[in-house]
């Protein structure tokens, strides 16, 4: 069986090998991906949609569809990770234990025990790893907002520079699981809980999508933001700039959600109560 | 300007070879997070400095701001590096990792 696979492995292989001998040149000026499309691309996206980046452009309007259900692939993933990894019953953990914070003494509670923690006295941390680092946690508490301010700079600065909602949501997720990082998932979880991770994840899909609806309902096609000129009150060039801002913008709520929703799920094991 | 930019470029890039040789060849994983962190950072500094000063070729509004944005680079490079080699010295005492000791040379009899 394993050699049977080898041999169709192979063979594949050396098909795809013997194929790609057809392919054009990189950078074939008379390839047609380079003579048909691109050149449309390049000579009129600045008129049609005064967006100075064209990647932005290709991306968001043009091939609008496709980004659509990346979107929607990356909301897939997030909710697969969910119904896998993520356990339902509530267990209870063998042991917790707590800090006391004026002292700095570790307790151990068995048995499902819990000692008062809105008191400010006792602070619960995690069994395996039990940082206690100034310097950790003040280096993150000082970077994270700057982080969150440039993705966001990065999402709104995509028309003119690379980035965009991708990118941007990326950046914006990262800087919570760095907060998760350095603090603890269970303070991580009070600022941002699962339940409204996943909504805004839902919800970014739902702005691409609704804004498309839209665009159908004011009698266009599909993700055709020039029929979004009346609403937004512009023209129909900055129209389209501005639904691709509008598109991105929920590209970004999505990623970042997701990611913070998977890091939730992977790194407690699904249980979402200790973590890394 | 733009042959102290090639200077500092150049020895920005002697740091980074440093601290490239330096992780392959000293003994043990906290040693190996000196150069890391150190050589690094200094090779980070050096390069980003040969950079901001070649965009200052031409002296304008624009080019001082993208030189600032650059400097703003390291900056954000010296808070977070220092931290991030911190924490990973730190995970590795915490796993129990001992410092690496210079073992013993056999005398021939």
């Amino acid at each position: 069986m394993r050699t049977l696979g080898l041999i169709a492995a192979f063979c594949l292989g050396g098909l795809l090998f013997f194929i790609s001998f057809d392919f054009p040149s990189w950078g074939d000026a008379l390839s047609p991906a380079s003579r048909h499309v691109s050149p449309y691309y390049i000579e009129h996206s600045l008129e049609d949609t005064s967006v100075p980046n064209i990647v932005t452009a290709v991306l968001a309007d043009y091939r609008g569809f496709d980004t659509l259900f990346e979107t929607a692939v990356i909301f897939s993933a997030g909710l697969a990770c969910f119904f896998l990894v993520r356990v339902s019953e509530r267990q209870v953990p063998a042991a917790r234990f707590y800090r006391h914070l004026a002292t700095g003494i570790t307790f151990r509670i068995e048995k499902g025990g819990r000692l008062p923690e809105g008191t400010g006295e006792f602070e619960r941390i995690d069994s395996l790893w039990v940082p206690y680092d100034v310097i950790i946690g003040m280096t993150c508490r000082l970077v994270v907002p700057f982080i969150q301010l440039f993705a966001l700079y990065v999402i709104a600065h995509g028309h003119h520079s690379p980035g965009g909602g991708f990118q941007g949501g990326v950046i914006f997720g990262a800087a919570i699981i760095l907060f998760a990082i350095s603090t603890n998932l269970r303070r991580t979880l009070k600022r941002m809980s699962e339940r409204s991770s996943a909504l805004l994840s839902s919800l970014g899909v739902l702005i691409y999508a609704g804004t498309g609806l839209l665009c159908l309902f004011m009698g266009a096609g599909f993700l055709n933001y020039r029929a979004l000129a009346a609403i937004l009150g512009v023209d129909q060039v900055a129209a389209r700039s501005d639904g691709i801002l509008i598109v991105e913008s929920g590209v970004g709520i999505a990623v970042a959600a997701v990611m913070v929703w998977i890091y939730y799920n992977l790194s407690s094991a699904g249980k979402q109560d200790e973590g890394l | 300007m733009t042959v102290s930019a090639v200077i500092f470029i150049v020895l920005g890039l002697f740091f980074f070879t440093g601290g490239s040789i330096g992780i392959l060849r000293f003994p043990d994983f906290y040693s190996r997070l000196h150069p890391a962190g150190k050589l690094d950072s200094m090779g980070l500094l050096m390069t980003m400095a040969g950079m901001a000063l070649y965009t200052l070729r031409d002296f304008s509004l624009p080019a001082i701001i993208t030189a600032l944005k650059i400097m703003l680079i390291v900056v954000l490079v010296f808070i977070t590096s220092p931290t991030a080699t911190h924490a990973i010295l730190d995970a590795g005492v915490r796993a129990g990792l001992g410092p690496w000791t210079a073992p013993e040379k056999k005398v021939k009899e």
